[in-house]
């Protein structure tokens, strides 16, 4: 007995030492030659945009142009490249900056990443220099938009700020006046609201463009850009946002395109789409790092770690490492302190869930569902239904709790009640049935104190996994993963007493 | 000065006093004298009660057990033979889903308790055992029919409502640390000390009341009946002893808990076993287990038959 367990034991502590000798190892090579930092990367001055650009082929050659930013007054270009298997490119510098992708005929649909660093432009700031434009010529149009158009302009007059704010002023008031009902829908995209816009404005001989761009916020996944108008008033381009009419760029924006040229154009294929991901901090230190990697003569490494793949990818596995963390503390809470909670791993799918709700919303809003189901499912036990559909029911009726306290949330602009949506449907529902099946069979304290426990833990867990120090280690040294696996075996051979018992055996202790 | 910690004690003073906490038990007694394999035979009541009728030892008799959905319907003719039953989960653990009919015609069932349940009820009760709300991990399970207990009167002042039982530990094969759990009207009539059942220590040797807790807290009489529970004495004690032995020959767990009743008529019948049986019967004894496992290891003869054993036991064991 004694001899199995000390193998047993000694093995898991000789791969616990492995594991930390290598983990710090491949930390200080990450540190050493890929400048990898323990502490996250604060100063956000460093961005990555991802565009990837989908596609089906129709068998001809292919030639992709994709409008790049240049570098601005506020953003400098650090590096960009594209990475698509078999594609050529180029970069085609005239009046706008336009990558050129190209290859000979394929098949199947295609997608081609473009990835472009940004980083502040402190150097040039009010430096960038404008010709002055020509006039716009006179829109051609019918007699009766014109009639609306020139009603629109006088009334714009009545507005305050210059020319260009009343109009666009105009063109937003709720509610719209009668004429500019009538030229666009009430409910208008932005695209509608940004060619009506620059139709008065060319009628009234003010030079305008569309300026397209993001607003570079972390972890903006799979979006298209935002639309903003440039008017040349007074001698100099200024940016307009075509709904609140404020003027200038707003803080972290980057302009993609400028003016005239389409943002994607494509020969050889169809179907396109071009979405955006923004990733700020780790990503793009490490991307320096690849650089760095590449100048070192170290990069082979990299190629095969999870900091060469696709932002969207990363986003994703930032999240997957730092669950093992979570793991630990759940083993802890249930071996070494030892609180009784329900499922295993059940308050850590809600630490998660508290982590994209946020602690207070989360937090109230779980206890709403659990009430408002528990309440649910004591009815439903007085219909007598098997446990499959009554489960299923308990189920629907956590989904219909989410919904209503998402519609309540928006009608009343209570933000706490819109987090509903994110608390995982399954875990809640057999959260209630089993709080009701204890509360049935064990009392409502015994249903309560489990409810309590699961609670102390997804918010101890919560806690860990929400901070952003630990967040960063984790996914930037993700060999720490090795070490808590050896730590979760090692604790499987721990025979010692939870503190929980410490207090529960305590009668039992002889007096001296 | 407010400490919260008032109520533990030190790690190392527990250690001294011999007290056997979860992870020690799951990692040093039963992952080690409990194979995996084995346990469907205790976790399984209808094979659990099959085998014991081979091994000889007594058990309440199997009226019929329904498997499937359209078969509970069927229950009534089951019964319609008996005056009284139990039905319960085949695979439940701590009581769960015990549900126990003392009269019934058929479409009235009167529980002990006097609580009248209609044909419904029961038809739901055993829906719910079908579907798995009893069951370990909520899987499938069977409802087993078996026939009531008529428990000894020796017993009656001691609990309120339920059928009080006796709970060995045995390991390899030697009974090691004895209780009886004695329903009150907090446990709502169940016998789990955590849902407020009271512990009552027994001398495994006689058989005799040692101590009595109840929420982790000595007491002397009973809550409901107020009965000396220091004047408990379990008759044909040898006889409880001797199932728990046969048990082990019986299952091959070198560690496990045997729920025994005593019936009025037909002496003590074994209820159910247990693979991983929980470790309040420390407190209820007030005697950590580790000291009698080590004297079971180091002491105890091996090799011998159940019989030997208890022999051994009453004789020339010295705890």
């Amino acid at each position: 007995m004694l001899k199995n367990y000390l193998t047993t034991r000694f093995f898991l502590t000789v791969l616990l030492f492995l594991s930390l000798i290598y983990a710090s190892f491949s930390a200080y090579y990450k540190i050493r030659y890929w400048g990898f930092n323990f502490a996250p990367n604060q100063n956000s001055d460093i961005w990555t945009i991802e565009a990837s650009i989908n596609f089906d082929p129709t068998g001809e050659p292919i030639k992709i142009l994709l409008t790049t930013p240049k570098t601005s007054e506020q953003f400098k270009v650090l590096e960009e490249n594209v990475t698509a298997e078999g594609y050529k490119s180029k970069k085609i510098v005239k009046d706008t900056e336009r990558m050129q992708i190209t290859s000979p005929a394929k098949e199947g649909p295609q997608t081609v990443y473009y990835r472009v660093m940004l980083f502040d432009n402190v150097d040039a700031k009010g430096k960038t220099y404008a010709k002055q434009p020509q006039a716009p010529e006179k829109p051609v149009l019918e007699e009766q938009t014109e009639a609306l158009v020139k009603q629109i302009s006088d009334l714009a007059k009545k507005q305050e700020g210059n020319k260009v704010v009343q109009i666009i002023k105009e063109l937003n008031q709720v509610p719209g006046s009668p004429a500019v009902k009538a030229l666009m829908p009430v409910k208008k995209t932005q695209k509608e609201l940004m060619e009506n816009l620059r139709l008065i404005l060319s009628y009234n001989g003010i030079p305008n463009r569309v300026v397209r761009g993001f607003k570079l916020e972390e972890d903006r996944r799979s979006f298209n850009p935002d639309l903003m108008l440039e008017a040349y008033l007074n001698n100099k381009w200024m940016i307009y946002n075509i709904v609140t009419a404020e003027k200038g760029l707003p803080d972290n924006f980057i302009l993609f395109q400028r003016g005239g040229e389409s943002l994607l154009d494509i020969e050889g294929g169809e179907n396109s789409s071009v979405k955006f991901t923004v990733l700020k901090s780790i990503t793009s230190s490490l991307s320096l790092a690849e650089k760095r990697a590449k100048l070192t003569g170290h990069k082979s490494w990299f190629d095969y770690s999870i900091y060469s793949l696709p932002l969207a990818e990363q986003s994703t596995l930032k999240w997957l490492t730092i669950f093992p963390l979570a793991i630990l503390v759940i083993v802890l809470i249930r071996n070494i302190v030892g609180l009784n909670t329900m499922g295993t791993f059940t308050p850590m799918l809600i630490s998660l869930a508290l982590v994209k709700t946020g602690f207070w919303p989360g937090l109230i809003c779980f206890t709403l569902i659990v009430a408002v189901g528990l309440t649910i499912r004591f009815i439903l036990s007085k219909l007598n239904l098997l446990l499959v559909p009554r489960i299923s029911a308990v189920v629907i009726f956590v989904i219909l709790i989410m919904q209503f306290l998402t519609v309540a949330g928006y009608q009343f602009d209570f933000t706490i009640a819109q987090s509903a949506v994110f608390f995982p449907i399954i875990i809640m529902a057999w959260i209630i049935e089993r709080a009701s099946i204890t509360w049935e069979e064990d009392g409502a304290a015994n249903a309560g104190r489990e409810i309590f426990y699961s609670l102390i833990a997804a918010i101890v867990t919560y806690f860990i996994i929400n901070d952003e120090y630990i967040r960063h280690i984790m996914f930037a040294f993700n060999e720490f993963n090795l070490v808590i696996l050896c730590v979760v075996m090692l604790l499987g051979t721990y025979t010692g007493y939870r503190l929980t018992e410490l207090k529960r055996f305590a009668p039992l202790v002889k007096e001296k | 000065m407010w400490n919260p910690f008032k109520n533990y004690v030190s790690p190392k003073r527990l250690r001294e006093s011999g007290v056997m906490g979860m992870n020690r038990r799951n990692f040093k007694v039963i992952s080690q004298y409990n194979e995996r394999r084995l346990y469907p035979l205790v976790d399984d009541k209808v094979q659990t009660k099959q085998l014991a009728q081979k091994a000889g030892i007594n058990t309440p008799k199997m009226i019929g057990t329904i498997e499937f959905q359209h078969e509970v319907k069927n229950f009534v003719n089951l019964v319609q033979e008996v005056k009284e039953f139990v039905i319960k989960p085949a695979h439940g653990s701590g009581g769960k889903g015990v549900l126990v009919i003392a009269q019934h015609d058929g479409e009235k069932f009167i529980q002990p308790s006097g609580k009248v349940l209609g044909y419904k009820d029961i038809y739901k009760h055993i829906s719910n055992i079908l579907s798995g709300l009893y069951s370990l991990g909520g899987k499938y399970d069977v409802a087993l029919i078996e026939e009531m207990v008529h428990f000894s009167n020796i017993f009656k002042d001691y609990s309120y409502q339920g059928v009080p039982d006796v709970r060995l530990i045995v390991y390899k094969g030697y009974p090691a640390m004895a209780m009886t759990r004695l329903s009150t009207k907090a446990s709502g009539g169940r016998a789990n000390l955590h849902q407020g059942a009271v512990g009552v220590g027994l001398d495994i040797q006689t058989g005799k009341s040692l101590k009595a807790v109840m929420y982790n807290k000595p007491i002397l009489l009973h809550p409901d009946t107020q009965a000396d529970l220091s004047k408990i004495e379990v008759p044909m004690w040898k006889e409880h002893l001797l199932i728990g032995a046969k048990a082990f020959e019986m299952t091959g767990l070198g560690y496990l808990g045997a729920d025994i009743v005593l019936d009025a008529n037909r002496g003590p019948m074994m209820l159910e076993l247990n693979a991983r049986p929980g470790l309040a019967i420390q407190i209820a004894n007030g005697i950590g287990l580790i000291d009698r496992l080590k004297l079971v290891d180091k002491k105890f003869p091996k090799n011998l038959s159940p019989e030997e054993r208890i022999e051994f036991l009453l004789n020339k064991a010295k705890f």
